[in-house]
């Protein structure tokens, strides 16, 4: 791979990262939040896109991407007002500029003159300003040449910086100051309480930058030399600087509502020091003290990831664009990516010098390597959880150092194997942020009203699992928009408001993690589902279901109730995708429909792929485990109540419930000689709540297996899950439990 | 027996010639079969594995091929003679068969023959299993030697469905 490439590589990470924070900011300001800060977000992001893109030569995307800038340049200035229709045009020229991307990476040519209309819109929006208009092209070229020089210092995090300082001049150059405004000063020196209480200057500084234009600076005269320092002592200051015709001692005093007591503060009508002189005074006062300790933040409308800079280069951007100038020891600032959304990891926030970079510092690795550490852990638990079990009563009492060590081991390993499992955790709203795009493609194709709510878009689950989950929740979102969701015909006249709302919602739910989509459309029809399951012989004609099990049909494969088959949905794939693509990572799908009301439907998907704690059984000599997550009790056979059904099939009775029994030995054609009294009953519950009793030679114990699969080699086998290695080397098979039970029901129905 | 089995192979290997190609030999019974050299990953005696249910009887099992599972096939149930009972002394050889590894169960790994592609001979018509799980037959030292096709081997192993 040539250096070039590498760098395209760089840039479409950074492309699609890039996309997904636009798709983020604009489903905020279609939700009514017109703040500045978004829009230069916006800016930004369309930018940074338009200058890799002409470094590299994709002249088409630059040619679309400068025209849409030139918009939002308006827009900005409020030469171009952000109307709805505005929006509309905004969203689908960021799908477009998605698409060009697409195809610069995929070295495909778009159509002659894709995007030409939304162009041609931009420029009849833009024509009232011809200068801008009329900037010339060159001018991109000259934009990137900093950024090669970035990367090839193989800086990634950093390579987006120099087009982020290209348009700090123009985006955040404040107003010229205007005496006759409103204007306070406010000073504001926090305690070391209110850090104690969990409260953020920043948050405090954002909320009060929503009043008006602030400029804040830091006063840190408080630092102690280096050798005093402590770290989680209290030492810096603020003092604000607001300009705003509205505001009145009362709102600003409103803002630190909550952390009154815990601060001094005092708010001033004029303006005391000039901004100048303040810069010199943070210069002078901060150059004892490491240069580095000094790290922008911007607070001010426009807040966005702000680049690190070095101490030299800080004054020099602070000259014209200075928002905002503050240290971030004891309480390090982090930038984040919106000014809305919570800074995330609050338990670090205080806890020390090292973490002052936490919010700009990450490092690309390739996923391999870090599997690799993954599956490597993987085995050192099952290696400890090995020796663990080695260690017996004697040897316990003769080797008490070694028992210590052992005890010891095993937290560490936890330990590691948390933190490599949160390294490939990432949040789901990756995968959540291109929904709305194809929620948008689905309302233009189908003609209906249809909103996405999203919720719980920061839970996060295996990388692994997120790729996997793409394409189930694309399936299954076009699924509401296609059959769940009514015309708004239909809708109104069932007496629902015209517009239908596709619901997305992830959470965490012990073990695993639940993601649901939900309509509130008209449900599913059991009595088409029904027909058409025993036209297609899915269902035989004697056979009752109940309304559940008839839901439960629509995941069979190929199966379809649309009447014709339309680009979006039909063919009746698409279900059945979702079904074994979710199959294949561990989880389960569940279906729940209320007639006219909605449909939901929910994934319950594993937090981690890697380790599964199971217990261990022996059927027919051979260990098998069953994972402890279905497992709700064991039994002896000797105490289980066995019953008889008309059929002859076996039930157990526990606690007033009746439930299908599952000889394991029987079920996989192995002998056993163990008398049935002497055996366990494993009482286990299958997807949608439904139990189901294994009947198991003996119960060995529980421990922690690495799954290993048997298709890698071999192929798949039913009833049987995975395959997995224990401590002493021989291989276990995982039982699969919801595979059983369906089964079970087959041979049921086929009796 | 691994040992053994290359040092045959470095000296054979280096007068093999451009239209020969070498063999590993194994035994089942007074029967020999070789497959190419080139497929063999490991040749390991027999240590047990664990059984898998649902699957044919030529299916031994599978065991832990240092973090991979590898599938046994049991060669002489295979050609329809009935389990082997496997002793320590019994051979397990892993061949690549494609992307997947898989291990052979036979009685003993008797020889590397380095042979010519000439003397290969078709199967002949009959015997359906042998023209099945055969791709050749090959004459060495007047001893018959019937060349495995993996791919039909490992086929067809989980078959509750057409049993």
């Amino acid at each position: 791979m040539s250096d070039l490439d590498d760098f395209k590589a760089t840039y479409f990470d950074e492309c699609s990262e890039l996309l997904l924070e636009l798709e983020e900011q604009f489903a905020a300001i279609e939700d009514g939040d017109r703040s500045s800060n978004r829009l230069n977000a916006v800016f930004r992001a369309i930018h940074s896109i338009k200058g890799g893109g002409g470094a590299f030569g994709f002249s088409g995307l630059v040619g679309f991407a400068h025209a849409y800038e030139t918009l939002l340049d308006h827009v900005r200035d409020g030469r171009v007002e952000l109307s709805e229709a505005v929006t509309a045009l905004c969203i689908r020229a960021n799908d477009i500029v998605a698409d060009y991307v697409a195809a610069a990476r995929d070295g495909t040519e778009l159509a002659e003159g894709y995007g030409a209309e939304e162009k041609h819109q931009f420029d009849a929006l833009t024509s009232g300003d011809p200068d801008l208009g009329s900037e010339s092209m060159e001018e991109f070229d000259i934009d990137f040449v900093p950024v090669m020089v970035t990367i090839a210092g193989a800086e990634d995090e950093l390579a987006a910086e120099p087009f982020d300082l290209a348009v700090l001049d123009d985006s955040f150059e404040a107003p010229p100051l205007s005496p006759e405004t409103g204007h306070w000063t406010i000073r504001f020196t926090p305690h070391s309480e209110l850090y104690a209480r969990a409260n953020d200057p920043l948050l405090l500084l954002r909320e009060l930058a929503t009043l008006g234009d602030v400029e804040v600076n830091a006063r840190v005269d408080e630092v102690p030399a280096l050798a005093d320092f402590e770290p989680f002592g209290v030492y810096c200051a603020w003092e604000i600087t607001l300009r705003s015709e509205t505001a009145t001692e009362a709102t600003i005093a409103e803002v630190f509502e909550f952390v009154e007591g815990n601060c001094d503060l005092s708010i001033e009508r004029g303006l005391v020091p000039s901004a100048e002189d303040m810069l010199d005074r943070t210069m002078e006062e901060t150059a004892p003290s490491p240069a580095e300790l000094i790290e922008t933040a911007e607070v001010a409308p426009g807040a966005e990831a702000a680049p690190v800079l070095s101490f030299a280069e800080l004054a020099e951007s602070m000259k014209p664009a200075l928002k905002a100038a503050a240290p971030v020891m004891p309480a390090p600032l982090k930038p984040s990516a919106t000014a809305s959304e919570e800074p995330e990891g609050d338990n670090d926030r205080r806890s020390g010098p090292e973490d002052r970079r936490n919010g700009v510092q990450s490092i690309r690795v390739d996923l391999d390597k870090i599997d690799r550490v993954v599956n490597m852990v993987g085995e050192l638990v099952i290696t400890q959880s090995m020796l663990t079990q080695q260690m017996d009563e004697t040897l316990r009492a003769r080797y008490q150092e070694l028992v210590r060590g052992l005890e010891v081991l095993a937290q560490t390993t936890r330990g590691l194997q948390d933190s490599v499992m949160s390294i490939r955790a990432q949040p789901v709203k990756t995968v959540f942020s291109r929904m709305p795009r194809l929620v948008r493609e689905l309302t233009a194709k189908t003609g209906k009203k249809i909103r996405l709510e999203t919720i719980g878009e920061n839970t996060e689950i295996d990388k692994t699992i997120i790729e996997q989950l793409s394409d189930p929740l694309t399936h299954m979102i076009r699924n509401s928009a296609d059959h769940g969701i009514e015309s708004p015909e239909k809708r109104v006249a069932a007496g629902k408001a015209e517009g239908g709302v596709i619901r997305l919602s992830a959470e965490q739910a012990g073990g695993n993690i639940l993601i649901a989509v939900e309509d509130d459309g008209g449900g599913i029809n059991r009595e088409r589902v029904l027909q058409v399951a025993r036209e297609r012989g899915v269902v035989g004609p004697e056979q009752q279901l109940s309304d559940e099990q008839i839901d439960q049909l629509i995941f069979a494969p190929g199966f379809s109730t649309a009447a014709e088959v339309s680009d979006i949905s039909g063919r009746g794939v698409g279900m059945d995708v979702v079904l074994s693509n979710i199959k294949k990572i561990g989880g389960s799908v569940h279906v729940k429909s209320w007639t006219g009301k909605g449909t939901r439907m929910t994934l319950r998907l594993p937090l981690t792929l890697a380790v599964l704690d199971v217990m261990l059984v022996k059927v027919a000599g051979s260990p098998y485990v069953i994972p402890l997550s279905s497992i709700v009790e064991t039994i002896q056979c000797a105490r289980a109540n066995f019953s008889r059904m008309p059929t002859g099939a076996q039930v157990l009775q526990v606690r007033g419930e009746y439930v299908q029994v599952v000889d394991l030995a029987t079920r996989f054609a192995m002998g056993t000689e163990i008398e049935r009294d002497n055996r366990f009953v494993v009482l286990c519950e299958a997807e949608g709540g439904v139990k189901v009793a294994l009947i198991v030679d003996d119960i060995i114990g529980q421990q922690q297996v690495v799954i290993k699969s048997l298709e890698e080699n071999f192929q798949s086998i039913e009833g049987i899950a995975g395959g997995t290695i224990l401590g002493d080397g021989n291989v276990a098979l995982i039982v699969d439990v919801q595979g059983l039970k369906s089964q079970a029901l087959n041979h049921k129905s086929a009796a | 027996m691994e040992a053994l089995a290359f040092k045959d192979d470095i000296s054979g290997g280096a007068v093999q010639a451009a239209n020969s190609m070498q063999l590993i030999a194994f035994s089942i019974g007074e029967q020999t079969y070789g497959v190419e050299i080139t497929t063999v990953r490991e040749i390991r005696a027999w240590n047990g594995a664990t059984p898998l249910p649902n699957t044919r009887e030529f299916v031994r099992g599978v065991i832990n091929l240092r973090g991979t599972i590898v599938p046994i096939f049991d060669l002489r149930a295979r050609f329809g003679e009935g389990q082997t009972s496997p002793t320590k002394n019994h051979v397990v050889v892993v061949m690549s068969v494609g992307e997947k590894w898989v291990g052979i169960l036979v009685d003993a790994v008797s020889d590397i023959l380095t042979v010519s592609k000439d003397d290969i001979h078709n199967v002949p018509e009959g015997n359906s299993i042998d023209t099945e799980l055969l791709n050749g037959i090959v004459t060495h030292d007047s001893r018959m030697v019937g060349l495995i096709d993996l791919h039909a081997v490992v086929s067809g192993a989980s078959s509750k469905l057409d049993s």
